[in-house]
C-alpha cells in the first residue's frame, strides 16, 4: 500500500479531493484544484481514487430511459449537417460498407430475385442502403440489360401509417424519387433513363414519407437508409 | 446493460469517430446516465439537454478515456454528474470543467489504488450508514443532488462553516470506514 500514510498535507489534499469530486467547492477553489491537477499528479490520483470510491453511490440511482427524441436530438447535434450539405450524408456511415460485403450480398439478393445466371451479360451495380444502427437495410442490384433496380428488405419495415420512399441522387442534384416502396420485401422499380449513365455514381436513399410518398416531390421525412451504388 | 469490458470497447471505438459505436455507447448507457442528471436537475427537460451535453462531451473527449483509471460508466457517470451540476448552477459565475474528466484521468492512479478503490465503492453505502444519520444525508446529498455547502447549510439549517466541518469529518470517517 502507498502513500497515505506518508505525511499530513496529502491527508488534507485528500479531503480537498472529495470535495472537489462532489462539487461542494466554491468556483474560485474549484479553479485552484483544477489548475493544481494538471500539475500533480498525487492529487490527480487522488481526485480518480476519490471518484471511483463515491462512484459506490451510483447504484443508488434509478435507471431511466430517456425519449427516443433525446437520442435523435443528440445525433442531429453532433452529426446533423448544415442544410446546404448534401441530403444523403445526413443517414450516416454507408461510406463504411465494403465492396467485398456488397458481393455477397448482392449474390444472395440475386439469387433471391431468381436472376437467370448471365454472368457475363453486363455491368453488375449493387448497393446495400442500410440505416446506421441496421435498424433498416435493404439490397439493391442494378441490371443494365433492363434498365431495372431490384432491391431486397432485409431487415426493418416502414412505421405504421408510414411508406418508405426511394430516392436516387447523382452529385449535388437533387434526389429523384423511384417510388414508394411495396410492403413486399422484394421488389424492382425502373430506373429513369437520364439517370442509368450516372449509375456508378449514384446514391440511393429511403426515406419515411406520408401514405402516398412525399407531397412535394422532395424528401419531406427522416432519411433513414442511404447507400452508395458500385460497380462489381 | 453491456460488461465493462464492452463498453471499453465502444468508447475505444468512439475515440476513432465511429458512429455506430456511439450509438450503441448511447443506448447501452443512457439509461443510468439519464438517471443520475434527472436526479441533480429534478426536471426532465433540462434533464434531457444535459444528457445530451454529456454524451456530446463523451463523444469529443472519448479518446482521453484509458482504461488504467476508473471504470468506463464511473468516468461516463462523472461526466454526466459535472455536466448536471454545472447546468444547475448556470447562474452563478461557474467554471468550465470540461476538462474535468481528462485530468481524471492524465496521470492516473496505479492499478493497485484503482483495484483499492474499486473495492472501497462496494462498502460505501455501509460506511453511509455508519454516519449520523444527517451526515449520511448531507453526503448523500452532495452526490447525488449536486448540492452544494450552501445548499447544505440551508437544507440542515446550520452556518455553512459548520456545514464545511461536518461534512470534512463526515468524509474522514468514510474513508476510514471503506479502507477498513
Amino acid at each position: 500500500m502507498t502513500d497515505r500514510t506518508e505525511d499530513t498535507p496529502r491527508d488534507d489534499d485528500s479531503l480537498l479531493a472529495a470535495e472537489y469530486v462532489l462539487r461542494l467547492l466554491n468556483p474560485a477553489e474549484e479553479a485552484a484544484v483544477a489548475a493544481r491537477l494538471a500539475l500533480e499528479p498525487a492529487l490527480a490520483a487522488e481526485v480518480a481514487a476519490w471518484t471511483t470510491r463515491l462512484s459506490g453511490m451510483d447504484a443508488e440511482v434509478a435507471e431511466m430511459r430517456p425519449a427516443a427524441a433525446v437520442k435523435a436530438g443528440l445525433e442531429r447535434r453532433l452529426f446533423g449537417l448544415t442544410p446546404r450539405a448534401p441530403f444523403w450524408q445526413r443517414a450516416g456511415l454507408w461510406q463504411a460498407v465494403s465492396l467485398a460485403s456488397l458481393a455477397v450480398a448482392a449474390f444472395f439478393a440475386v439469387q433471391s430475385l431468381q436472376v437467370p445466371p448471365e454472368p457475363a451479360r453486363a455491368p453488375l451495380f449493387v448497393s446495400e442502403i442500410a440505416a446506421e444502427d441496421q435498424s433498416l437495410r435493404l439490397l439493391a442490384v442494378y441490371d443494365s440489360a433492363a434498365g431495372e433496380v431490384r432491391l431486397t428488405r432485409t431487415a426493418g419495415s416502414a412505421a405504421d401509417g408510414r411508406v418508405l420512399q426511394l430516392w436516387a441522387i447523382v452529385g449535388q442534384a437533387a434526389p429523384v424519387s423511384l417510388g414508394v416502396l411495396p410492403q413486399d420485401a422484394t421488389t424492382a422499380v425502373i430506373l429513369p433513363a437520364a439517370l442509368r449513365e450516372d449509375v456508378a455514381d449514384l446514391i440511393l436513399a429511403v426515406s419515411d414519407e406520408p401514405p402516398g410518398g412525399s407531397p412535394t416531390g422532395a424528401p419531406t421525412g427522416a432519411v433513414l437508409a442511404v447507400g452508395q451504388v458500385n460497380a462489381l | 446493460m453491456a460488461t465493462a469490458a464492452e463498453i471499453e470497447d465502444l468508447i475505444a471505438r468512439v475515440a476513432l469517430g465511429d458512429r455506430q459505436a456511439f450509438s450503441r455507447l448511447y443506448d447501452s448507457t443512457s439509461a443510468k446516465l439519464f438517471g443520475v442528471v434527472l436526479r441533480v436537475l429534478n426536471d426532465r427537460a433540462s434533464a434531457e439537454d444535459a444528457v445530451q451535453d454529456a454524451y456530446m462531451k463523451i463523444w469529443r473527449h472519448a479518446g482521453r478515456y484509458s482504461a488504467n483509471g476508473m471504470s468506463p460508466m464511473t468516468w461516463m457517470i462523472t461526466i454526466a454528474r459535472n455536466t448536471a451540476i454545472d447546468r444547475l448552477r448556470r447562474t452563478r459565475a461557474t467554471v468550465d470543467l470540461d476538462g474535468v474528466a481528462e485530468h481524471l484521468t492524465a496521470p492516473g492512479p496505479n492499478p493497485e489504488q484503482s483495484a483499492v478503490a474499486a473495492g472501497e465503492a462496494r462498502r460505501i453505502t455501509a460506511c453511509l450508514d455508519e454516519l449520523e444519520q444527517d451526515r449520511g444525508a448531507a453526503v448523500r446529498g452532495a452526490y447525488l443532488e449536486g448540492q452544494s455547502y450552501a445548499d447544505l447549510a440551508a437544507r440542515f439549517n446550520v452556518p455553512l462553516n459548520t456545514m464545511r466541518t461536518w461534512l470534512r469529518r463526515s468524509l474522514q470517517s468514510l474513508q476510514e470506514c471503506m479502507a477498513r
